[in-house]
């Protein structure tokens, strides 16, 4: 089986981010062949504005991300819910690169999955991520979702690892699904 | 052969979605048959206490098993109060209870119709949604919402008369034909 070269995207920048906890915690649970690189940072995009676009072109690290995603054999968005939706940061990255005439979502396998410290898990979120990836056209694998409510009732403490066994089982399933998926669209 | 069937959300005889499904055989690319499926309308009120009792009504069988048959189904369905008809939820609501769940991996498309301005659109993203559950692979784009519909059929015969409609579920059709043929057929 070839390595499948799978970028995560985290849509939490704060340095204890839960979310940033799961990412961390993915390689573990993976199938073997995948290779996991984080993307490039998207907190230094300029917010988008087309008169910005048409006088000085994409910057430079909107390029590099696109790039990183076009490289890339699958993508996981981890990501928290800022009142009730997808954080603003992220939306703004994904309003960049859908600008690109080779826009790099296009045809993309995309895994979801989200964490937050109450009762639905982010899952808010989750919904409406998958209606802006329609737009983009990525892929986006239905089941299993990985939706982790209570954050902080999961993760240890101190050194932020997920300690919860079924949520450590349903991230597995959701990696070995993910795998087939993406080697179907990807022909690896 | 490519087998798809199409599931209309609409009950009334001058539906224009029923007016949208009648007018996709005839825009399928080569290759691709659409017939309608086994309808819903005498489906009972999901209970899951009926379903215990006497088990599934042959009409919910009727539907699972074309379902099954199929290689890809699609959607055409009306906006009711901002998402989908309840007839249509309670028929997704019966099937979704079966062992073999007959959505699981299965390519689906959707359209819409509605004399409004949006089309139909909130209904789509909330099946979409459903879709998400009940595990189908749901197609991307082109999106179909025929908006201000009345004007884009034949007053009389009910037939698709409007160009940009037919060209674009013309392009929907042959998406949905290569995204059945990548997602591979059972």
């Amino acid at each position: 089986m070839s390595r499948l070269n799978i970028l995560t995207i985290c849509g939490s920048l704060r340095k204890a981010s839960y979310n940033a906890a799961l990412i961390r915690q993915l390689p573990s649970l993976a199938p073997a062949s995948f290779a996991f690189t984080a993307a490039p940072p998207y907190d230094g995009f300029p917010h988008y504005n087309s008169d910005l676009q048409n006088e000085k072109g994409f910057p430079a690290e909107v390029t590099a991300w696109a790039d990183a995603i076009r490289a890339a054999d699958g993508i996981i968005i981890v990501s928290p819910e800022y009142n009730w939706t997808i954080p603003g940061t992220l939306k703004n990255a994904l309003d960049w690169v859908s600008r690109m005439k080779d826009q790099p979502f296009k045809g993309k396998p995309v895994a979801l999955q989200s964490a937050s410290i109450a009762l639905l898990g982010g899952s808010r979120m989750q919904y409406h991520m998958r209606q802006c990836l329609v737009s983009i056209d990525a892929l986006v694998m239905g089941r299993p979702e990985v939706i982790v409510t209570f954050a902080p009732t999961k993760f240890d403490d101190k050194t932020m690892e997920l300690k919860d066994q079924p949520t450590l089982d349903v991230i597995k399933q959701q990696l070995a699904a993910f795998e087939p998926f993406v080697r179907k669209i990807s022909g690896k | 052969m490519t087998k798809v069937i199409t599931i209309c959300g609409s009950l009334r005889k001058g539906s224009f979605n029923r007016m949208l499904e009648k007018a996709l055989p005839a825009l399928a690319p080569a290759g691709m048959t659409i017939s309608p499926a086994p309808s819903f309308a005498d489906f009972p009120l999901y209970n899951a206490d009926l379903q215990n009792e006497k088990g599934f009504p042959a009409p919910v069988n009727a539907l699972a098993d074309a379902i099954r048959a199929a290689d890809g189904v699609i959607f055409v369905s009306p906006e009711y109060n901002f998402s989908l008809p309840g007839g249509l939820k309670n028929a997704l609501d019966w099937v979704s209870r079966l062992k073999d769940q007959p959505f699981v991996g299965k390519p689906v498309a959707m359209q819409s119709a509605s004399p409004g301005p949006v089309g139909g659109a909130r209904m789509q993203y909330d099946l979409r949604k459903m879709m998400v559950f009940l595990d189908a692979l749901t197609l991307n784009k082109p999106e179909i919402f025929a908006n201000n519909c009345a004007s884009r059929f034949d007053e009389k015969t009910g037939a698709l008369t409007d160009e940009t409609t037919r060209g674009l579920v013309k392009q929907q059709l042959e998406a949905f034909a290569k995204f059945i043929e990548m997602h591979g057929k059972k």
